[in-house]
Order: structure tokens, then C-alpha cells, then sequence
């Protein structure tokens, strides 16, 4: 009689979405003045892909959407890094090994690994875009053979902001593996990387444009800059993977907040193909 | 389903007689220009100037009812869930429900169609629970319009006059009595307490009222909902959305009185009494608002008026369609318009998009 069966739905619901489960803080540590990493122990396994993320509340400061830093795995872990930029993170940078918080997800449509193996990569992180990264790298890194030559593009504004520098020089030793780490300015301080913008590499780089796939996630003002140097290096669209950032209060596609157009970006992203979003006005 | 005749007064009654025993709300004046979805008391005086126009009292601007009635099943202040922290220190989360019944009485086919829209948005993809436990438990008593409940209103040409979805009980106004359609179990078990005359033929009864519907109804817009779904897919450099936002204060109040906005923001709060507990909240949010679509480090995806203007019109009237294969999620109910401190009209909008054909 009703258009919707709303009893049969009821019955159909699973647990709340809005509701967190309680996790406990294993380690918090500096990884510079503004960015902290954190390895959370969940009551059951994730079970995330790469690119996702979840929603972290502390419950009093709020809830604010994190990427997973780390890649697929099945203990009950989780790792993150959180930048202070605010009220939230501000209260979460407070929070030492022991203490609770509360976490929901995984959400998103991440990185398919199958859909990459066999092909070149090409993976560009801008600043704290190696987060997010560093959950695709690591299963990648830990199957190098499964793909064709990677190259690791990564840039930070000054050598101060560098993140997870020993795993990097680990995996620049793999065959196959090249890792390039740039920074816009050296700021006077020790660096051994390159000095420049991660679009300075791009025109020089060996590509077999066939079989290149290209990752970019960094800043929304990374994205123009990156794309106009791959798409002038012939790559198509479809070939080009992008992870969009965007304001987030519920990650099950209702509060709005995310939309890019049509689409939900919590939901249909944050990992879009380029050739997906091309066309949408307020993609980047 | 049974069908009964009574005047009007007996149908307030028994609705008034319901508002003793169940939690109902009917539109009943709120100051003196409009009226609100207020719970049925004892001291209530239910009438239905608020849906039988022309409105008999000047002073009334009585239109569609200031709130939609579909605010009563999300609510612009909602609970989500609790929280404590145990003697060990640790976190817990505790669900928080509401089960109680209530009745929307006195909803009109445009709020109909709205809050078949949200049951639409609420129960695909990830289903909401805190919004379809709230329908569950809603009973809905609605009516025809026969007029246009004031100069706002366009629902014929948004498609949403005809809905008669998710209505328990459908009630059509004669020229001295109600014509009462019992569409549902729920509706019957309301109507048990009733004592109508049958109706033998609702059919026909109804046929003649509907043969008293103005026509046209309300303002028609001046295309197709097609027509207008494709002038906006061409209108997105259209100079229009800079034009009609040049008096916006960007307030939200158009989002704020759309039986299809739901948009929202989540807020925490602790409780003073014992600060290792709180509460979780949604409050109603508004893509109008300058900060929405800004992310961390204050980039902005739609900093400027008109794109946020742009956002609202296409989410009514494009966007549905991708995401709901539905025509509009605009219904025509003309509250944005009504409400609208600077008189900016989404139907002002959309029509001069068509005439331009999204170009000029």
C-alpha cells in the first residue's frame, strides 16, 4: 500500500552508521610540529581497502572525516595522521597512547590494487597527500612484483614537513622502485632531496604512456598543475586516478556536505579516475 | 479501503479527539501572518482556514504552513547517539532511538510528495534509522487542494499535486462536507474512533470535487521539468545565477523552510553535570551558507553566492534525476519564495533559465 515498506526496511537495518565504535589509542607520536601519527586497536578488524577513511570523533570536540595511512590488513589495527588545523584535531593531538576515541568506516570507494597490477605507476603526493598514500604504497611495496616500475613523486613545502622518511628510503631500494622527494624550499634546513614544485619532474620522466597509470593526491590547488603536465604528457584521462578532499559530517551520502555536482563524494570518491570527474565544474 | 462522509467539524473533532490519545500535529496559527505543525491539545482551536483557500482572514498569509510537516520526522535539532565513559576510563557509545507514534494531520500533496522524497533519500544507499524508525511510527492524514493555497504556490507544474503516496488517510474538501479515503491499516485503526457516514462511490464524489480544481493550479513554470533539467545542464556559465543573488545574504532560510532540504551538520555536547558525558546531535544545515563545502586549510569549493544559488537549483531540479531518476525534488509548495527575506524565487530562476535556454 505504501510506497516504501518502511517496516520491511526496519527490518532490514544493520548497526546504526552514525554510531562509533570505541578505540584505543596503542601509539600517538609527533611526526612533525603539526602532524601526529596514531595506531588505533579497534573491537574488530576494519577490513578497509586502500584510499579509504573513516570518521574520528572525540566525543565533546566533534567528528571530522581521516584518511587511513595504512594498507589493507586484517588485525584489529588502524593508522592514521592527523594534521592540527583546528578545534578537533587540536583536542586529538592532546591524546597519548591508553586514551579512547571514537571511530566509524571504513567509507569510501578507494584504490582497486587488481586494477593497477601489471601497470606502470606513477604516484604523486603533494604534503600530507603521502597519508592517504602511504595505504596504497604499503601493499604495493609489498608485492613490487605484481606491478610494473613505480615512480614516487613526493613534495613538501620545507623539509620540516617531511613524513615517513625511513619507510621511504626503504622502499626507493627496491628494483623497479624510484622515489623522487622534492621540497619547494629548503628553509635552511638539512635536506638531500630535490628542490622544486612535484610537476617539475613530470616533463622529464621515462613513461610507457600505454601502460602508465598515474595516482595524485595532495592540496586541491596540487590537482590543476599535476594534470596539465600528465595530460601534456599525452596520458589519457582515464589512466589518471585523483583523491578529492572535501568537508564530510556523515560519510553515508545524506549531510550534503560532499557533494561535487551529482555525485557523492564520500561515497561514489574520494577516489575518483579523472575521466569520471572531468566534466564536473566543482570537482578540483 | 472504506470511504466516509462528515461535515467538517466532526473530522476536527476526531481529529482533536486523536490529539488526546496520540501525539498529533495540524497546522494551527503561529502569530498572527502563518500557521505551524503544532501538537494537537486540549486547548487547541483546530480549523482549516490554514487549508481552505481563498484564506477568509486577511491578515493570514496562510499558504503552505511555515514549516513543512515533514520537519516532525526529522527534526532540525536530532540526537544521534550518547556518550560516557566507563569506570575504566574508556569510551562508550550508546544508541538513542525515539519509538514514540505521532500523526501528521492536515499534510498537503506537496509535503506528500516531499516526504516520499525523503523516505527515497533516507532508505537507499545507507539507510538513515533515525529518520525511517520516526516514518515508522508516523501516521499521515492528508488532503486535496482544490486552490492554490496562495501566490507562491506552483505544484501542479513541479509534478507534486497529484501525490497521493504514503497518505494513511486522504481527505478531499466538498462544497459542506469531507470526503474521508481510508488508505491503509494504520488509517483504519485511526478512523475506528470515528462515527461516519459510509461512502458507497468515493470514486465519483470525488471526481465531482476534482472537477471544482482551478485550472491551471497555481503558477506554471515555463517549461517542462525536462526542459528545465536541460536548460540548467547548459546554464552553468549563465550570467542569471550572479543576477539573482546580487540582493542573497546567503541566510540558509530558503533550505531552512524546503520540505526537501536535509542537509545537516553534527555538533557535540557535553554534559555540565558530569563532563565525561554528552550527547551527539544533527542539526539542519544549509549549502547557502558561506562555509559549507569549505574544507581544512579553507579552501572552498563554493565560496562565492551565485555557485551556492547554482548548487540549490540544480540539487531540486537536475541532480534528483542522476541520483533518484525522480522528476523534481523541488514539489512547488513556494515556501523559499514566501519566506525569502530579499524576495529572491526559485521559480523566478528556473523560468528565466528556460527562456534563455541556460545561456543569457
Amino acid at each position: 500500500m505504501r510506497a516504501l515498506d518502511i517496516q520491511r526496511v526496519l527490518g532490514g537495518l544493520g548497526p546504526d552508521p552514525y554510531l562509533p565504535m570505541s578505540g584505543r589509542l596503542l601509539e600517538a607520536r609527533d611526526l612533525t610540529e603539526r602532524e601526529r601519527f596514531y595506531r588505533v586497536e579497534l573491537p574488530r578488524p576494519l577490513g578497509h581497502g586502500p584510499g579509504q577513511f573513516v570518521m574520528v570523533s572525540c566525543p565533546g570536540a566533534g567528528e571530522a572525516p581521516i584518511s587511513i595511512c595504512c594498507g589493507p590488513r586484517d588485525d584489529r589495527q588502524l593508522e592514521m595522521v592527523v594534521r592540527r588545523v583546528g578545534g578537533l584535531t587540536q583536542v586529538l593531538h592532546g591524546l597519548q597512547a591508553g586514551d579512547s576515541l571514537g571511530i566509524r568506516g571504513p567509507f569510501g570507494h578507494g584504490f582497486d590494487l587488481d586494477e593497477l597490477q601489471g601497470h606502470d605507476l606513477l604516484l604523486i603526493a603533494g604534503g600530507l597527500g603521502l597519508v592517504p598514500m602511504r595505504s596504497l604504497l604499503q601493499p604495493i611495496m609489498a608485492e613490487p612484483e605484481r606491478f610494473g616500475r613505480v615512480t614516487l613523486i613526493v613534495g613538501y613545502r620545507t623539509p620540516a614537513e617531511e613524513l615517513f622518511r625511513e619507510e621511504l628510503a626503504v622502499w626507493s631500494k627496491l628494483p623497479e622502485v624510484r622515489v623522487i622527494r622534492l621540497v619547494n624550499d629548503r628553509a635552511h634546513l638539512p635536506w638531500d632531496g630535490e628542490v622544486g614544485l612535484v610537476t617539475a619532474p613530470i616533463a622529464g620522466l621515462e613513461l610507457d604512456i600505454a601502460n602508465t597509470l598515474a595516482v595524485l593526491i595532495g592540496p586541491p590547488v596540487m590537482y590543476k598543475f599535476v594534470l596539465m603536465e600528465l595530460l601534456a604528457r599525452g596520458l589519457p584521462q582515464a589512466q589518471i586516478f585523483v583523491d578529492l578532499e572535501r568537508r564530510m559530517k556523515c560519510g553515508i551520502g545524506k549531510c550534503g556536505h560532499c557533494q561535487i555536482n551529482h555525485l557523492y563524494c564520500c561515497q561514489s570518491g574520494p577516489v575518483f579516475r579523472f575521466s569520471e570527474i572531468a566534466q564536473l565544474r566543482e570537482a578540483l | 479501503m472504506e470511504a466516509f462522509l462528515a461535515p467538517r467539524d466532526a473530522v476536527l473533532d476526531w481529529i482533536g479527539r486523536l490529539g488526546q490519545q496520540h501525539t498529533v500535529y495540524f497546522p494551527q496559527p503561529s502569530g498572527t501572518r502563518s500557521f505551524q505543525f503544532e501538537r494537537v491539545t486540549e486547548a487547541s482551536i483546530l480549523t482549516l482556514e490554514s487549508w481552505e483557500s481563498p484564506v477568509p482572514r486577511a491578515a493570514f498569509r496562510a499558504s503552505a504552513n511555515n514549516q513543512p510537516p515533514g520537519k516532525r520526522l526529522a527534526p532540525p535539532r536530532e540526537q544521534l547517539f550518547t556518550f560516557r565513559r566507563n569506570a575504566a576510563g574508556e569510551l562508550e557509545f550508546l544508541p538513542s532511538l525515539e519509538q514514540g507514534f505521532q500523526v501528521l494531520a492536515g499534510v498537503r500533496p506537496c509535503d506528500l510528495k516531499a516526504i516520499h522524497l525523503m523516505d527515497r533519500v533516507n532508505s537507499e544507499g545507507v539507510a538513515d534509522p533515525h529518520y525511517l524508525n520516526r516514518r515508522a511510527h508516523t501516521a499521515i492524514i492528508a488532503h486535496d487542494c482544490l486552490q492554490p493555497c496562495d501566490d507562491y504556490c506552483f505544484c501542479e507544474a513541479a509534478g507534486s499535486l497529484h501525490c497521493r503516496e504514503g497518505a494513511d488517510i486522504f481527505l478531499t474538501p466538498l462544497e459542506k462536507e469531507l470526503l474521508i479515503e481510508c488508505r491503509t491499516e494504520q488509517g483504519a485503526e485511526l478512523l475506528a474512533q470515528a462515527e461516519f457516514a459510509a461512502c458507497d462511490d468515493p470514486q465519483a464524489v470525488r471526481q465531482q470535487a476534482e472537477a471544482h480544481r482551478a485550472k491551471p493550479f497555481g503558477r506554471q513554470l515555463a517549461g517542462s521539468l525536462e526542459t528545465i533539467g536541460k536548460a540548467l545542464a547548459a546554464g552553468w556559465d549563465s550570467p542569471l545565477w550572479q543576477r539573482h543573488v546580487e540582493r542573497c545574504f546567503s541566510c540558509g532560510t530558503c533550505t531552512l523552510v524546503c520540505p526537501t532540504c536535509y542537509c545537516f551538520d553534527v555538533h557535540d555536547d557535553i554534559d555540565l553535570h558530569d563532563p565525561t558525558a554528552g550527547e551527539r546531535y544533527r542539526t539542519a544545515d544549509s549549502c547557502m551558507l558561506g562555509d559549507f563545502a569549505e574544507v581544512a586549510g579553507g579552501h572552498n569549493f563554493r565560496g562565492e553566492p551565485a555557485a551556492r544559488q547554482r548548487h540549490r537549483v540544480k540539487r531540486k531540479f537536475e541532480y534528483p534525476l542522476e541520483r533518484f531518476g525522480e522528476g523534481s525534488f523541488c514539489v512547488g509548495c513556494g515556501r523559499c519564495g514566501h519566506q525569502c527575506t530579499v524576495d529572491i524565487d526559485i521559480f523566478d530562476i528556473v523560468n528565466d533559465l528556460v527562456r534563455t535556454g541556460g545561456e543569457g
